[in-house]
């Protein structure tokens, strides 16, 4: 279980995140939605301590950090109990796609090679990517780095798997692949916070949709009560601009 | 000045000189190890903006950037044992090799910080954010997702600097180093053939350089085949 307990992060003056409560119950998928500039990232990036909270607690499986006073060791800790998927993808460049999979395996995880290379191998078929096991992630279109990027995340068999925005810089016809990708390993029980601005994903695969504006946590619960029946005003605004984006696009 | 031009005793004066290429490529292998620390040790400072030492480095690379290789050259030969002297260590009587070794080391070095600090910057964060999210330790990630990218992308600029020096080189016989030069310096004054010393050092250091020159290149082309190939 993941519980978040009022996470506050302020840049200078500026207070981005205002007490965030979220828990996540194991195979949870959770959807995170909001507006740009809310603080979505931000608390994304705060459950691995990308950027430092400066107030609140986060608990992951057996370890609890109290974010003001986190140590070197708590902050390795709660990353080794988590995994990230990057906007625009993060893949270490000078690595092959292989390696890029197995890297956590055999040097954070200390697994031996051959094993983490069959469980490398295994992750790579389940983003179809098996045939390009030995190509550079230069040598792979954008959804095709995305989907290393899933299987990098998967191999480390994390409590969590947090995404941020993972189709975002893609091309639109390569959405599709990626997309259906993490609704695959969504149904296989993995521990998923999501953040997108694909709303037809969100409802599709989360179990559990939080909605944030300026920092804050408005209106949360299941997919088809906020989608359909929104009670916060911004967030009934909110949909109401995506479906008028929707029918304009059409 | 001197006698008349012989075309011939350019052949006979190359493999004379060339028994002394050892001491270009001692001198240069001993700058390049001294250079690549203290590379670090001056851009690890201003990478990480620590205050005062980044300010000292930057004067460092300035201070080498300004000055001329062989007036570097005679302060540390003539400086460093007074310096030490105040310690009370005498070196004095030290072999000019190492002041020469000395002097290119730390002036190349300071170049070299340069260099590093472009190639470190350049490597995404975004990268370093990954493996950090992969649970690696600071230090792990910048060794093995970092420092291999910056080398590839510095190692043009590293070559340039390591063959400017190669040439520089020549100057060490001014603190009484027998390297090609030296020789040939010698070889002149004994023969009067001048013109034919110079001419064949001149063949001798181009053909060194265009030897690390390929070396380079090869290199080059290791460690950057993760960059897309086209075609
Ligand atoms: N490093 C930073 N320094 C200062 N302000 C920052 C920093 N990072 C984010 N912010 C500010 O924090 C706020 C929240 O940013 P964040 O990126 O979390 O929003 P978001 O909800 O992810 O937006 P988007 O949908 O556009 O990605 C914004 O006002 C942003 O300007
Ligand atoms: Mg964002």
């Amino acid at each position: 279980m993941i519980q978040l307990r009022n996470i506050r992060k302020t840049y200078g003056k500026h207070s981005v995140l205002n007490g965030i409560n979220i828990t996540v119950e194991k195979g949870d998928v959770i959807a995170i939605l909001g507006p740009s500039g809310s603080g979505k990232t931000t608390l994304l990036r705060c459950i691995n301590f990308l950027e430092h909270p400066n107030e609140g607690e986060i608990t992951i499986g057996e370890v609890a950090v109290d974010c003001k006073h986190a140590s070197k060791k708590d902050v390795l800790a709660l990353r080794r109990k988590t995994a990230m998927v990057f906007q625009h993808y993060n893949l270490f460049k000078h690595k092959t796609v292989l390696q890029n999979v197995m890297e956590g395996l055999t040097v954070v995880q200390k697994m031996p090679a051959e094993e983490a290379r069959e469980i490398s191998l295994l992750m790579l078929a389940k983003v179809g990517l098996t045939h390009k096991a030995d190509s550079y992630p230069s040598q792979l279109s954008g959804g095709q780095q995305q989907r290393v990027g899933i299987a990098r995340a998967l191999a480390l068999n994390p409590e969590v798997i947090l995404f941020d925005e993972p189709t975002s810089s893609l091309d639109p016809e390569l959405v599709g692949e990626v997309l259906t990708v993490i609704q695959n390993i969504a149904q296989e029980g993995v521990t998923m916070i999501v953040v997108t601005h694909e709303m037809g994903f969100a409802r599709d695969i989360s179990n559990h949709i939080v909605f944030m504006e300026e920092g804050r946590i408005i209106e949360e619960g299941k997919p088809q009560d906020i989608f359909n029946a929104p009670k916060e005003e911004r967030t009934k605004q909110f949909f109401k601009r995506f479906t008028n984006e929707w029918s304009y696009s059409i | 000045m001197g006698k008349s031009f012989d075309i011939g005793l350019i052949l006979d004066f190359i493999p004379k000189l060339l028994g002394y290429v050892h001491v270009t490529f001692l001198i240069l292998a001993g700058a390049i190890l001294i250079g690549i620390v203290i590379g670090f040790l001056v851009a690890l400072p201003r990478l990480y903006r620590i205050p005062v030492l980044a300010q000292i480095a930057a004067v460092y690379v300035s201070f080498i950037r300004g000055t001329p290789i062989l007036i570097q050259l005679f302060l540390i030969y003539y400086g460093l044992p007074e310096l030490l002297k105040l310690v009370s260590i005498d070196i004095s009587q030290w072999s000019s090799m190492f002041f020469v070794i000395v002097t290119y080391g730390l002036s190349i070095g300071g170049l070299f910080s340069e260099v590093i600090r472009a190639a470190v910057t350049s490597v995404e964060r975004g990268q370093t954010e990954a493996a950090y999210s992969i649970g690696m330790s600071p230090f792990v990630a910048f060794i093995r997702i970092v420092l291999p990218q910056s080398f590839a992308i510095a190692l043009p600029n590293l070559a340039n600097l390591i063959i400017a020096y190669m040439k520089d080189t020549s100057l060490a016989f001014s603190i009484g180093v027998m390297d090609m030069t030296g020789r040939g310096q010698t070889l002149g004054t004994t023969t009067s053939h001048f013109l034919e010393v110079y001419i064949s050092l001149a063949v001798i250091y181009y053909l060194v350089c265009i030897l690390l020159e390929s070396i380079f290149s090869r290199m080059e082309k290791r460690v950057s085949r993760y960059e897309r190939k086209f075609g």
